[in-house]
């Protein structure tokens, strides 16, 4: 991330975007900061026909930039072209391999879209999947650990919440998940399974909410709860936020376990 | 529970093009009025400046110095989107610190101006600021708390979205408008290319607004109009982890480098501004990083030792045209009618949205929709402050399949 760079650091890329039954191909050379959005961004002003692609905040708070790169889940706005060119995985969890490269020894990146998800075009997809079983009014805000610092002061310009809905009380932060999907692409369970999203999202919000645990521990114990599980961690070796999908599916089999 | 009641259908056909928080918002008030809404968006939801934005939830007490009517409207803003997308924001409120003595001597005009603006702000201890939150300069010479905030800029805008594809709203994402059939003098219909299509449609339709931000130049050119409008990028940088739960901010005018917002995980330094004349594939300046995070160090010391998460840019849509870096363009907003001099006001059937921020993203929709109602002679009050918004995991979750779409596969 530095302002040195120079063009002699230029890495070569040779990106392959699916895009239909094909791919299209670009030839391009990139400082070693540039993340693979940038590229793609960079690409499309300039007039290339890139194939679709999705994308929003550029810092990894959005989730909607995920794609399979060489074969492994990752946000597009967070791998940068020193990343490509360094070994990587090819699979979740897979043995770091150095990068292929075609015979002008630029290092050849193949951009798939998320599995599991509907294409749009491109390597853009709806990502219904991911969103479809977490539990309808799952909270995303949790308590901001205060660390010793003194309370917040009370808000005289308080907003009128709606009374339906819950909210932490005192300092107040976004759960650490962004719903990006890179755990429900990456997940090798072919069976009808709700998925390591929104597994993470009902143990959460049986931890949070004392309420709600009876009915999250019941979406957990249904057939396509935790069962189809076969504890693969594809989905905590791919996720950009240490969310750990796998945990959470621990932590709920453990609490069906108490309950038996 | 969403279940607002709605005006009756009245059969009139608005084209919104652009698919940021604006679009959003405008989308869903329409609907809420009674419109038949198509909203095109040429790449994914959100993929322009609105996704991009740092976060803040401006309370106003930034601009109030400067312009009391836009501090005021962010204050009702905020309030507003606070109660009808609390899932969406993270309110800690924020503080102004005084690093100079020209700053301390700020202090008392910017609590007055902010208080005459509507915003309860006050000034409080520098002791009493540190033990919210140490991160804050220990040499800071004043603090002023004010209701600041956080807000998620790809969900607030989504809950918009799932809120206006329920009322009915069609929501073309990845659909850019390439033209439109002008024929007497009068939009008549908007042709639409799906991404990946050789083939445009024809897209019927009675008005066009087009809440295209940074991008509403090149769009009004397809029209044949000239739209005032000044891409304004600006670089933001995150860090990992989060400095503070508050915004901490300078106790300056706006300038550059004088915010950080945290937001989840992160703590992001914003910003910069610059000018340009295409706002696509706007890339963050190299430069800018080093100086952004010399900047946060000033507020918060130890910010630039954090790692660095990502570096990014968004171009702000000036109202107007800049010499400079165009921070004298107010951030005010207004809904510019295309219609000929000496024509009444809606008789191009199109206007175009210039100029706004985030935080009064369902303001300017508002505006834009008393603007149609006007320019169609509909009788319709704007109801979109009395409502909690849906999930935004609605918009998905309920499926909007493009037809002919396949399965995406790996290996």
């Amino acid at each position: 991330m530095s302002d040195t760079v120079s063009a002699s650091a230029a890495i070569p890329l040779r990106l392959r975007i699916r895009d239909g039954d094909g791919y299209a191909e670009f030839r391009v050379e990139a400082e070693p900061h540039r993340t693979v959005l940038d590229l793609l961004e960079r690409l499309r002003s300039g007039g290339s026909a890139v194939p679709a692609y999705r994308h929003s905040c550029h810092h990894g708070s959005c989730g909607t930039c995920g794609a399979v790169i060489d074969g492994v889940e990752a946000l597009m706005c967070l791998t940068r072209a020193a990343d490509l060119a360094a070994p990587r995985p090819r699979l979740p969890g897979g043995p770091a391999v150095p990068p292929e490269r075609d015979e002008a020894g630029a290092v050849i990146v193949t951009l798939e879209p998320l599995s599991k998800m509907t294409v749009v075009s491109g390597i853009a997809v709806v990502p219904g999947p991911v969103f479809a079983g977490i539990p309808k009014g799952a909270s995303y805000l949790r308590p901001a650990s205060a660390d010793g610092r003194a309370s917040l002061p009370p808000d005289p310009a308080e907003a009128v919440a709606d009374p339906g809905a819950w909210r932490p009380d005192g300092r107040v932060r976004f759960e650490a998940c962004i719903e990006c999907g890179l755990c429900v692409s990456a997940c090798p369970v072919a069976v009808p399974f709700i998925g390591p999203a929104a597994l993470a999202a009902v143990n959460r919000e049986r931890e949070k909410r004392p309420e709600q645990v009876s009915a999250m521990v019941a979406i957990a114990a249904a057939p396509d709860g935790v069962g189809p599980c076969g504890r693969h961690l594809a989905c905590s070796r791919v996720c950009p936020q240490a969310v750990f999908p796998g945990k959470h599916i621990q932590l709920l089999r453990n609490a069906l376990a108490s309950l038996a | 529970m969403f279940d607002p009641p709605l005006a009756p259908a009245n059969g009139v056909r608005v084209c919104v093009i652009g698919g940021g928080g604006t679009g959003a918002a405008l989308a869903y008030d329409l609907c809420l009025r009674g419109f038949s809404v198509t909203l095109l968006e040429k790449g994914e939801l959100t993929s322009g400046t609105t996704g991009r934005h740092h976060g803040q939830l401006h309370s106003g007490a930034r601009y109030a110095v400067g312009d009391r009517a836009i501090a005021r409207e962010c204050m009702e803003e905020t309030l507003i989107l606070r109660r009808i997308a609390p899932d969406a924001v993270e309110y800690n409120g924020g503080v102004f610190v005084a690093l100079s003595d020209d700053e301390a001597d700020y202090a008392p005009v910017f609590t007055a101006a902010c208080v005459e603006s509507g915003i309860p702000a006050r000034e409080v201890t520098l002791a009493e600021a540190r033990a919210w939150e140490p991160a804050i300069n220990p040499a800071a010479r004043r603090a002023v708390w004010v209701p600041d905030g956080a807000f998620d800029a790809f969900r607030v805008p989504l809950a918009f979205f799932a809120a206006a594809r329920r009322l009915g709203a069609v929501i073309r994402p990845f659909v850019e408008a390439v033209g439109f059939d002008l024929t007497g003098g009068r939009v008549r219909a908007v042709f639409a290319r799906p991404c990946g299509s050789t083939r445009d449609e024809r897209i019927e339709c009675d008005y066009v607004v087009s809440a295209t931000g940074a991008w509403a130049g090149a769009v009004g050119r397809l029209a044949g109009l000239d739209v005032p409008i000044t891409p304004a990028p600006g670089t933001m940088v995150a860090v990992r982890g989060r400095v503070s739960d508050m915004v901490v901010s300078r106790l300056a005018p706006p300038g550059d480098g004088d915010i950080i917002v945290p937001q989840r995980g992160l703590s992001i330094i914003g910003t910069t501004q610059r000018v340009v004349d295409d706002p696509d594939g706007i890339l963050p300046n190299d430069d800018d990083v080093a100086f952004l995070l010399g900047r946060a160090d000033e507020l918060c010391p130890g910010f630039s030792k954090r790692p660095i998460h990502a570096v990014w840019a968004a171009a702000r849509p000036l109202a107007g045209r800049a010499a400079g870096v165009g921070r004298s363009i107010s951030r005010d907003f207004m809904v510019l009618d295309h219609a000929a001099p000496g024509s009444p006001p809606g008789s191009s059937g199109m206007a175009t949205l210039i100029g706004g921020k985030a935080t009064v993203l369902r303001a300017m929709a508002e505006k834009a929709a008393d603007h149609v109602c006007m320019a169609l002679g509909v009788d319709e009050v704007c109801r979109t402050r009395d409502y909690v918004l849906p999930p935004w995991r609605e918009y998905y979750s309920e499926g909007n399949y493009a037809e002919g779409a396949t399965l995406g596969g790996r290996r």
